[in-house]
């Protein structure tokens, strides 16, 4: 296989995987409006099974260490900066909310015990990979 | 890292596709090597210098001082 058919191939495998999950999501959306939840949620969980399938189905790699280098750079990046403005955000809202001037939504004290769980289990796996 | 990979894929005659072909990767990643966007790990590295059959310094170099 000469090595623009074997890139193109990657390339028809990615999209697979793609309007698998975009066919599984859409699907569970159309069907859970139309009043079939159960149906939604097995047409999400086929296209989630289409993407598995493809990913691990195929004889190609394909994602390569870059791709796998730019996800952990990019879940880095958004990850600190969106624990760090929630960071800064917390003694504002505290005192806003005191003052009764803006009472943060229910979702914000959510948001800031995700961070808690988050940062707990990300000390526990840290210490884990670091100390084994 | 400076590195001469696109002059050695140049002088064998390769397509970056061949080149990520033969080494496994996608051909961004070959292009992202050669513009120096992306160091390669370890293992990618050796494998470039063994498909080239040259030294891993001559197709990277890190261009390390140490006083």
């Amino acid at each position: 296989m000469s090595g623009s058919v074997r890139q193109a191939r990657i390339r028809r495998y990615r999209r697979l995987m793609a309007g698998s999950v975009l066919a599984g999501t859409v699907g569970f959306a159309a069907a859970e409006s139309a009043g079939f939840p159960v149906v939604g949620v097995v047409i999400y969980w086929v296209g989630f099974a289409g993407f598995l399938a493809v990913w691990q189905g195929t004889s190609v790699s394909l994602f390569d260490e870059r791709d796998r280098a730019l996800e952990r750079r990019a879940i880095a990046i958004a990850t600190t900066a969106f624990v760090l403005g929630m960071i800064l955000l917390w003694p504002t809202m505290v005192v806003l909310s005191e003052l009764e001037i803006y009472t943060p939504p229910p979702a914000f004290d959510g948001a800031l015990l995700a961070i808690a769980v988050q940062s707990g289990l990300f000390a526990v796996v840290y210490s884990w990979l670091r100390y084994r | 890292m400076n590195n001469t990979v696109r002059e050695h894929r140049e002088e064998h005659g390769l397509s970056q596709a061949d080149l990520a072909d033969a080494v496994d990767v996608s051909r961004q990643t070959i292009n992202a090597i050669e513009r120096d966007r992306y160091d390669p790990s370890l293992e990618l590295a050796f494998k470039l210098a063994a498909y080239f059959d040259c030294r891993i310094e001559e197709l990277f170099d890190p261009a390390l001082e140490f006083s």
